[in-house]
């Protein structure tokens, strides 16, 4: 049973992360940056709950503001570079935030044991939610809802006009800057926002592994964040959710019982889905189908 | 007046696509610019909407020296155009198309969060009122990529008007049209100027160009070689040798 509690905490904060990404993808921008905004995130919330005794939904709020903060300044110098120049320099980012935690030690004295961030060991006994007596499930939950939130929050954002800006510097610049749009404060406040979500999604991710470290928080990370929205398909937030579960769900966990062989199918399945699917999994035509089909079976 | 181009220089590399235009457009005026091809009109109309620097010279829009002012905050002072080539929002709505395009007006004063998030039911109005006039109301969830190729070509037209514009650029709008769908562009802009819009057409489309043009100027090799009204133009012996070639006027 706590396996599948597991794997559905990974699956939910994997979607958030997903979902940070997917804000920025939709002005067109391929960014690497969201592992590092994760990882701002995961220290953040954890220094506040275990060195300043924060409870955890204010830390999280932090992360939050420290999150975004960093993304809406790294924005402004990232954005004035397209295309691969913008995947190079996000990929720097990341990196430098990945050896900036290599680098960071910050503990403090607790009785018989050190607390904080330590370098290279990384930051041990982020110890919130044991500590308050949350079982897996209450976490499980927690994650969920957060989750649920963040879904909504940008499902709605998506449906206004924000949304459709957002979607028409993704497809023409040129028509978006004779419209009138600023495209330059478009693209930054996308970032800003992936910024923010990815904070959450650290915060969420340091207190139910409670133990992190630089090397989760690598290129591997930040292909993740933008290979589900990719995959996802860009036409809905299902889209990334679905893509989550069928590479956390299916590919890492459902064919762990290939041993070796199961890495070798991975790549091949994604290769596979991205064929059979090239505008992803849920694409315009596919959600179109769904809502007929939803209608007329009201009818 | 309108708007004063003074020296209007760009050059690409050695070419001089545009070379030290002088142009001038009074207000609700039909200002058609017509040359061969790569005689430097769109050039002309991109350089007036900024989306490059010039070479040299200088924009002028309602008295105010514009030259150095991004392309979307010349949109918001009332310059909007069209596309040679269509550039709509292919994966948007074409509802969708013209509420992106609502930045300037009375859009622009309203509240941060009315602006971004909602969009008030006077903006909501005024785009079904927009799509009722191109008819175009039956295909408003439709996605622009979908829409027949003149039907795109008025839903450009449709969003350059929801930018509230007191100058509109129009970037040969009629290619592509069969005869009848001409004579609709033709009535559309003409009434333009009873909206009190001022209109720069660039138009290959000669009886276009000479039926709704109050005066027409002449572009080769990125000069002016002639301005007037129409009959002026095309009785002019530079204008046929560029167009015919200089044997054709010898």
């Amino acid at each position: 049973m706590d396996f599948y509690l597991g794997l559905l905490q990974i699956i939910g904060v994997h979607t958030i992360l997903g979902l940070s990404a997917y804000c920025v993808l939709l002005t067109g921008q391929v960014s690497l940056a969201q592992a590092g905004f994760f990882a701002i995130g995961a220290y953040v919330a954890g220094m506040l709950t275990v060195l300043a005794q924060w409870p955890v939904i204010p830390a999280l709020g932090a992360s939050a503001v420290v999150a975004g903060a960093i993304a809406c300044a790294v924005g402004f110098p990232a954005l004035r570079v397209k295309g691969l120049m913008l995947v190079v320099a996000t990929i720097a980012f990341g990196e430098a935030v990945r050896l900036f935690f290599f680098n960071f030690t910050y503990q403090v004295q607790a009785g018989h044991l050190m607390l904080g961030p330590h370098g290279a060991e990384g930051f041990r006994q982020i110890r919130y939610f044991p500590e308050h007596g949350w079982t897996t499930l209450d976490v499980m939950l927690f994650i969920w809802a957060v989750v649920a939130l963040v879904m909504a929050a940008i499902w709605w954002l998506d449906r206004s006009r924000a949304g459709a800006v957002l979607r028409a510097v993704g497809e023409d610049e040129f028509a978006a800057q004779s419209s009138g749009i600023n495209i330059t404060a478009v693209k930054v406040s996308a970032m800003t926002i992936g910024g923010v979500i990815a904070g959450i999604g650290g915060g969420i991710f340091a207190h139910y592994t409670t133990h992190i470290e630089h090397v989760q928080f690598g290129v591997v990370l930040a292909t993740f964040a933008v290979a589900y929205p990719i995959l996802g398909g860009l036409s809905s937030v299902f889209g990334t959710l679905l893509a989550v579960i069928f590479i956390q769900g299916f590919l890492i966990e459902g064919l762990r019982f290939m041993g070796d062989w199961r890495n070798l199918l991975f790549g091949a399945l994604i290769v596979l889905a991205m064929n059979v699917r090239p505008r992803g999994l849920l694409d315009a035509g596919t959600v179109l189908a769904l809502k007929r089909l939803i209608v007329s079976r009201k009818d | 007046m309108v708007l004063d181009l003074q020296g209007l220089t760009k050059h690409f590399g050695g070419v001089r696509a545009v070379d030290g235009i002088d142009l001038h457009v009074a207000r609700s005026e039909i200002l058609g610019l017509i040359g061969p091809n790569g005689s430097g009109k769109s050039t002309i109309i991109n350089l007036i909407c900024g989306l490059f620097p010039l070479t040299a010279g200088r924009v002028v829009f309602d008295g105010a020296d514009i030259s150095n002012q991004p392309t979307h905050a010349r949109v918001t002072l009332g310059i909007a155009r069209t596309f040679q080539n269509i550039r709509l929002f292919g994966q948007l709505t074409v509802w969708q198309n013209l509420w992106v395009a609502q930045n300037s007006g009375e859009q622009r004063n309203q509240n941060f969060f009315w602006r971004w998030l909602g969009g008030s039911r006077g903006a909501r109005e005024e785009i079904d009122r927009t799509l009722e006039l191109f008819g175009l109301s039956h295909k408003r969830d439709e996605l622009a990529g979908n829409l027949a190729f003149g039907e795109q070509r008025r839903l450009e037209f449709a969003r350059a008007l929801s930018a509230k514009p007191t100058l509109l650029l129009l970037d040969e709008p009629a290619a592509g049209m069969n005869a009848e769908e001409i004579d609709e562009l033709d009535i559309r802009i003409r009434n333009l100027r009873r909206d009190g819009i001022t209109v720069l057409l660039i138009e290959h489309h000669v009886e276009l160009v000479m039926s709704v043009a109050d005066r027409i100027a002449v572009l080769n090799f990125g000069q002016k070689i002639a301005e007037g009204t129409p009959i002026a133009v095309q009785a002019d012996p530079e204008v046929r040798a560029a167009y015919l070639g200089t044997a054709a006027a010898a």
